[in-house]
């Protein structure tokens, strides 16, 4: 019997997907075409915040072609409001897939024309006439916190939640703090993603069963679901979500729920024919959803005489833009990682999030801890700079040491594994760090300005929605759970569903190296079903892709149902080959994988053992009546429901950690930031798929380097998002990218069966570490990098003294 | 996005023959630049149909103007809003007419904001786009006024 003890976790396994992908085969939610399909336009507002007087779709409606039209105050006349996390005041928004009476962002859809095809639909819109009253915008959350302009006249204020983090002794690390170093703010620039498929819709309200059927690339179904089924008064059951293939979300599909109620109340008004919606490239810039904007207030960071941060205060201010929707979760979100990858245990973090005349925000890849921790890095880069201390010395004075894990956080997250100096060490070396370091002394001998930046970061996986209590403690999430089902099925095929929706991440690759290390078979001979769908019923309230869960959360599920699975083709087994199930070894035989027989030689293959339980029962024993060979398992994850008045509590299953190294040189003529070298280390503990993993670490790299230099959601005073194309939202491509030296390590992790931590997000180390190296060149002329986005232009200002300038922004008290 | 505007000229014609050109829509509204045509409601309301190109946004937009401030001869101001290709402009345009000896001194300011998917895809363009605009109205203007007096300063 061949395949014996043969591992596939752990091996670079050409993924399954690829060949359709690559031949074009992919199926994605515009390719599904069903009958009778009309298609929707939506009539956007060209206002940020304005009332809307009147709403005259007469002239659309007697349009050739058109079916109807929809408005938000027919939507809000049969529909709830969408369900607000928030805590009072913010649960008191109220929140429609299309405006009611007022616009708060531009680009929110005011209006939805039906037509028999996408032209007719956009004709039709261009005759919808809305007359509004323009109010004044709000587009900064240190503003709107002021209440000078209300968005949400009902909720009274803009603030959505506010709440103080604080542990340990702040005022007494103070105290005894050899310096302390003073920043005043600090800014987190507001990006987002660009995904090669735009978000797609195809909703059907049948009246003949009055069920809800969606084709859609939503990436978090499961939440999609419980919030549609609330909004539009309708069992959640009768809600049927299927995606296929996702050309990217990055989390920010996550949130196209208010156009799935809008398609399904179209449906219903159009009689029950499907209604499709495929997302502009436009409408996706400016109102899909963009990533949170932070800003940092009032720093002050406590050392020791060595260097050694003792404590941080700060006020954050985080921008949501004009509805909450996924947030305020983002609030928390960001405190699993509260100290980075640092050893300091005193802090006190002011958080606020405000709304503003803006693009609604979503989970966008590094959602909420990013910002966070290139906070933290802006603040051991500046004490550094400051202190005159080398930016690797800096940081091995005050990482986390390896023989600290499992480590507590002052939070009471606990850090399951990682070597950062490690890291470091490995970093330094593949980048030629001594060389750099040299090249960078002639350089600035030359006057060139070259700085040489490290970002370590952290890719917290896996979710205790028990931190939603932290938020409000009324929220009913708490823990995480996934779900999986692995059968054989009726000719002894192994097929594997998963309650994951992946959108690129090889879901169906790492699912089937699971499964055969479990029935000892080659990945080939395991179809994983592609995408997600709500009536393969392996989803849990949790089920989607996001949050880099699906090693731990994913996987753990895949591997439980094919250890039930297992287990009972042993039981079966064991009846037809006259033995004990601890006889029967799992392999592959003369015609295909089969069963064998310890004791006495015999086999029986997958398709007859199949047979027997789903065509030939007959000859079952009862005692085997319980085996269906179709196996679902729900997999749990350990958690406790955090201590709400504390603010504590294990908040994340596995740390994945990266370590970046970039070298980069400003031109003195165009002030182009070029990188002249980069390095990407990076640690998920056992890595389950080589290849995959190294896909994943350059994808969010390209991701980093496009918001750091790139990529910027730019807003005028009046709420205008002035880069709404590509040609001024710039992202990144395979031209702008630099050459990335790739190496990781492997710290398993005690928290998963597998060792593996989630990971892809990639914490965002390259915008942590190209501020980091633009600081480096630039900190002797005077200047601090403050914000996350630089490009010529802001080098350029810098350079003349417009913008960050240390001697305003930065205090240093050195007591003796 | 806010364009704003200033300047002055000045013309033969007396503030009193500057300020009823300015305020008769008839005479006013077509130097718009791009006009196409005119519906007067009354003396202080009338809506203009105007050209709008700017790079593939092409349209025609109604701009509804009033004569919110006239004071004979002194002053005369006016509030246009109009929407064009999924985009709103409102603006203000003021005229400050001062006597000359042998004619009047016009000083013109104001300010549109421009909202919208005109803004979105064209914002580094309105501003000079919109200079150049307010700088034909201008010139029409003081060519008007200069034939209606029968010649240039």
């Amino acid at each position: 019997m061949s395949g014996d003890g043969k591992k596939w976790v752990g091996k670079a396994v050409p993924r399954k997907e690829e060949e359709r992908l690559l031949r074009g085969l992919g199926k994605f939610a515009d390719d599904i075409k069903p009958g009778e399909t009309l298609y929707l336009r939506f009539v956007r507002s060209p206002y940020a915040h304005a009332k809307i007087v009147s709403i005259d779709t007469s002239q659309a409606e007697v349009h050739p072609g058109i079916v109807c039209t929809l408005t938000g105050l027919e939507i809000a006349k049969q529909t709830q409001p969408f369900i607000e996390i928030a805590p009072d005041a913010g649960s008191k928004i109220r929140d429609f897939p299309m405006a009611v009476s007022k616009v708060r962002y531009q680009g929110e859809p005011v209006a939805a024309v039906v037509a028999v095809s996408p032209r007719v639909a956009d004709d039709g819109a261009e005759v919808v006439q809305v007359e509004y009253e323009a109010l004044d915008a709000v587009v900064d959350a240190e503003q709107a916190l002021t209440n000078s302009s209300i968005l949400h006249d009902e909720a009274g204020t803009n603030k959505v939640w506010s709440g103080v983090f604080e542990y340990g002794d702040v005022e007494k690390a103070f105290r005894e703090a050899a310096s302390v170093v003073e920043i005043d703010r600090l800014h987190f620039h507001r990006f987002s993603s660009t995904p090669l498929e735009n978000n797609v819709v195809i909703g059907q309200w049948d009246p003949k069963d009055d069920g809800i059927y969606y084709w859609c690339n939503n990436s978090f179904p499961s939440f999609a679901i419980q919030f549609l089924a609330a909004h539009l008064g309708i069992h959640i059951d009768r809600i049927r979500v299927q995606t296929f293939d996702i050309g990217g979300s990055f989390g920010i599909k996550i949130t196209s729920y208010p156009q799935m109620a809008v398609c399904a109340l179209a449906s219903k008004k159009a009689g029950g024919r499907p209604i499709k919606w495929v997302e502009t490239r436009s409408e996706h810039m400016t109102s899909s959803a963009h990533g949170n904007e932070r800003t940092f207030r009032d720093t002050r960071i406590a050392l020791d005489g060595n260097g050694v941060i003792t404590a941080i205060t700060s006020r954050h201010i985080d921008d949501c833009g004009a509805y909450p929707r996924y947030e305020p979760l983002g609030c928390v979100i960001w405190s699993q990682v509260f100290p980075g990858v640092y050893r300091f245990k005193n802090a006190r973090i002011e958080f606020s999030q405000a709304v503003t005349n803006k693009c609604p925000v979503g989970p966008n890849r590094g959602y909420s801890r990013m910002q966070h921790l290139w906070f933290l890095e802006r603040v051991v880069d500046i004490c550094a700079h400051e202190l005159g201390i080398p930016a690797d010395e800096m940081r091995l004075r005050n990482y986390i040491r390896p023989e600290e894990f499992p480590y507590t956080t002052p939070n009471g997250c606990i850090y399951d594994s990682g070597n950062y100096p490690k890291m470091l060490e490995l970093g330094k070396k593949l980048i030629g760090w001594d060389s750099w370091k040299k090249k960078q002394g002639v350089a600035r001998k030359e006057g060139r300005m070259m700085g040489i930046g490290i970002g370590t970061t952290l890719d917290s996986g896996t979710n205790n929605f028990g931190q939603s209590q932290i938020v409000n403690p009324g929220a009913p999430f708490s823990g995480n759970s996934q779900g999986a089902n692995c059968k054989l099925d009726i000719y002894g095929e192994v097929v594997v569903a998963v309650g994951s929706c992946p959108q690129g991440q090889g879901h169906e690759t790492t699912a089937a190296q699971v499964v055969a290390d479990v029935l000892n078979i080659s990945p080939d001979l395991i179809t994983v079903r592609t995408g997600f769908d709500t009536e393969r019923n392996v989803h849990t309230g949790f089920s989607g892709t996001y949050a880099s869960q699906f090693a731990v959360s994913g996987l753990s599920a895949v591997h439980g149902a094919a250890q039930k699975l297992k287990t009972e083709m042993a039981r079966l087994g064991a009846f037809v080959l006259e033995s004990k199930p601890g006889e029967i070894e799992f392999g592959m035989g003369a015609q295909g994988p089969e069963l064998r027989s310890k004791a006495n030689g015999k086999s029986i293959n997958y398709w007859g053992l199949a047979n027997i339980v789903n065509v030939n029962s007959a000859v079952l024993p009862p005692d085997l009546y319980d085996v269906t060979l179709n196996c679902r398992y729900i997999w749990r994850a350990p958690f406790k429901v955090p201590d709400t008045k504390k603010k504590y509590g294990n908040l994340t299953m596995t740390y994945a950690s990266q370590l970046h190294i970039a070298v980069v040189e400003i031109d003195a003529e165009t002030f182009i930031p070029k990188i002249l070298d980069y390095v990407a280390v990076d640690d998920c503990g056992t890595v389950i798929n080589p290849g995959i993993v190294e896909g994943q670490v350059y994808g969010a790299t390209a991701h980093g380097i496009g918001a750091a230099l790139l990529e910027n959601c730019v807003y005028d005073t009046v709420g205008n998002m002035l880069t709404s194309t590509f040609s001024d939202y710039i992202p990144i491509t395979a031209l702008n990218m630099p050459d990335v030296k790739y190496g990781h390590i492997e710290t398993p992790s005690p928290h998963s069966y597998s060792g593996a931590k989630g990971m892809g997000e990639g914490g965002a180390a390259p915008i942590h570490t190209i501020s980091a190296a633009l600081q480096d060149a630039l900190f002797e002329k005077g200047i601090f990098i403050e914000d996350s986005f630089n490009n010529p232009d802001s080098l350029f200002r810098a350079l003349k003294g417009e913008i960050g300038r240390a001697i305003d922004l930065i205090k240093v008290e050195r007591r003796a | 996005m806010a364009i704003k505007f200033a300047g002055s000229f000045e013309v033969r014609c007396s503030p009193e023959e500057v300020y009823d050109f300015l305020t008769d829509p008839n005479r006013f509204g077509p130097l718009l630049p791009d006009f196409r045509g005119l519906t007067v409601e009354d003396a202080q309301h009338f809506t203009v149909k105007v050209n709008v190109g700017i790079s593939y946004i092409k349209g025609i937009a109604d701009v509804k103007m009033q004569l919110s401030e006239s004071t004979r001869p002194a002053r005369a101001q006016y509030k246009g809003q109009g929407s064009v290709a999924g985009g709103n402009v409102s603006m203000v345009a003021g005229f400050n007419l001062a006597p000359l000896v042998d004619g009047t001194k016009v000083a013109w300011e104001g300010e549109a904001q421009v909202f919208g998917r005109l803004t979105s895809v064209a914002g580094g363009l309105l501003e000079p786009l919109g200079k150049k605009q307010v700088q034909k109205l201008i010139d029409g203007l003081q060519a008007a006024l200069n034939r209606a007096s029968g010649g240039a300063r």
